[in-house]
């Protein structure tokens, strides 16, 4: 997924009731952390969530592979 | 501010003719700037300089409308029609801001909007979400809790623009520009509407009350954006033109006696296809 110059993609957690566990719902890309809530928040509305969270993507580390993490199949990348 | 509540109202009959007069007007005025700066947030659906923020002022649009919808409808307890309120009313009898006349040309200008003229219309509900008058209770809380998210992306934005010296610049302009007309909209410190509300237990705040909630609510905003300038004329309130203050409809200067043009009008009343709606 390419992103403007500035920006950061971000990845979007989220869960419906408090028992469930946080799953990853998608990605939005944001200049900033306070943007990358709101579009969260309003891109990602087809549930009423319980929790949403995001994180920058280039936060998380792989535990088992070279690749950075969320690479998509090569089939799958837009 | 009035902590202790001695009365409540159950509907509109039970307030005192001028309290009933000066809160219809007043969620009418809420209702009229809704309807319109959910279409101004509409008209960037397709524009924006991203696809998320597309989708945001569309989220925004759809809130907006929403909000609009719901306190036309409040306006029947004060023995008002919603739809002649909605649908057949001419340009001077909208209660809207100038800042809403006409189409958002700017994204920077569409950004002041969002910042600073929505967090006002968002202040003055805030104050009526423990109001005397009880029917509007349960109506603000969805409100305000979706303004949340309105108020943040006018300062990631405001955070975003300000990254560059003719981000900051474009910004600065627009800010200004909507300053006075945001600061205004509050009304006059000396008796008027807003003493009547906030005496009556049915607004938290009058004007200057109202108008310092807002300024603590942007302030931190533009000092975080670097415009420290322009945040001390706010707190100086240097903006603030009352000629040509109509106190009716809560606009001034050149603005004072227009209203929105003809195009935003045929939309916002849905006059193109009206045709089409049959009973």
């Amino acid at each position: 997924m390419g992103h403007l110059s500035g920006e950061r993609l971000y990845e979007i957690f989220a869960r419906q009731k408090r028992e469930d566990r946080l799953e990853h719902i998608g990605t939005v890309s944001a200049p900033n952390p306070e943007l990358a809530r709101v579009y969260a928040w309003k891109t990602y509305d087809e549930a009423t969530w319980f929790e949403m969270v995001v994180a920058p993507r280039d936060a998380f580390r792989s535990v088992n592979r070279d690749e950075v993490p969320f690479t998509l199949h090569p089939a799958e990348t837009v | 501010m009035s902590s202790v509540r001695t009365d409540s109202f159950k509907s509109a009959d039970q307030l005192s003719e001028p309290v009933r007069e000066a809160l219809a007007a007043t969620l009418l005025s809420l209702a009229d700037n809704k309807r319109i700066l959910g279409m101004r947030y509409g008209e960037w659906i397709l524009g924006a300089p991203t696809l998320e923020s597309g989708i945001a002022c569309s989220a925004m649009a759809q809130d907006e409308w929403g909000h609009g919808r719901i306190l036309y409808a409040t306006l029947k307890d004060f023995g008002l029609d919603a739809g002649v309120l909605e649908h057949e009313r001419p340009s001077e009898e909208y209660l809207s801001s100038e800042l809403l006349d006409s189409t958002i040309e700017e994204w920077p200008d569409l950004r002041a909007l969002n910042l600073l003229f929505d967090a006002a219309l968002s202040v003055q509900v805030e104050a009526l979400s423990n109001s005397s008058y009880e029917p509007i209770h349960f109506k603000t809380r969805k409100l305000l809790e979706e303004e949340r998210f309105h108020f943040e992306h006018g300062r990631g934005w405001a955070l975003r623009l300000s990254e560059t010296a003719a981000g900051r610049e474009a910004l600065e302009a627009a800010f200004r520009n909507a300053m006075g007309p945001s600061l205004r909209w509050f009304g006059r410190s000396e008796a008027g509407f807003g003493q009547l509300l906030e005496a009556a237990g049915v607004s938290a705040g009058d004007p200057d009350f109202l108008r310092q909630a807002w300024l603590d609510r942007v302030i931190p905003v533009l000092a975080e954006a670097g415009l420290e300038e322009l945040a001390a004329e706010f707190e100086a309130r240097s903006e603030i033109d009352w000629s040509g203050w109509n106190a009716d409809r809560r606009r001034g200067g050149s603005g004072g006696s227009g209203g929105p043009d003809a195009e935003t009008l045929a939309r916002i009343r849905g006059d193109k296809n009206r045709s089409m709606l049959m009973d």
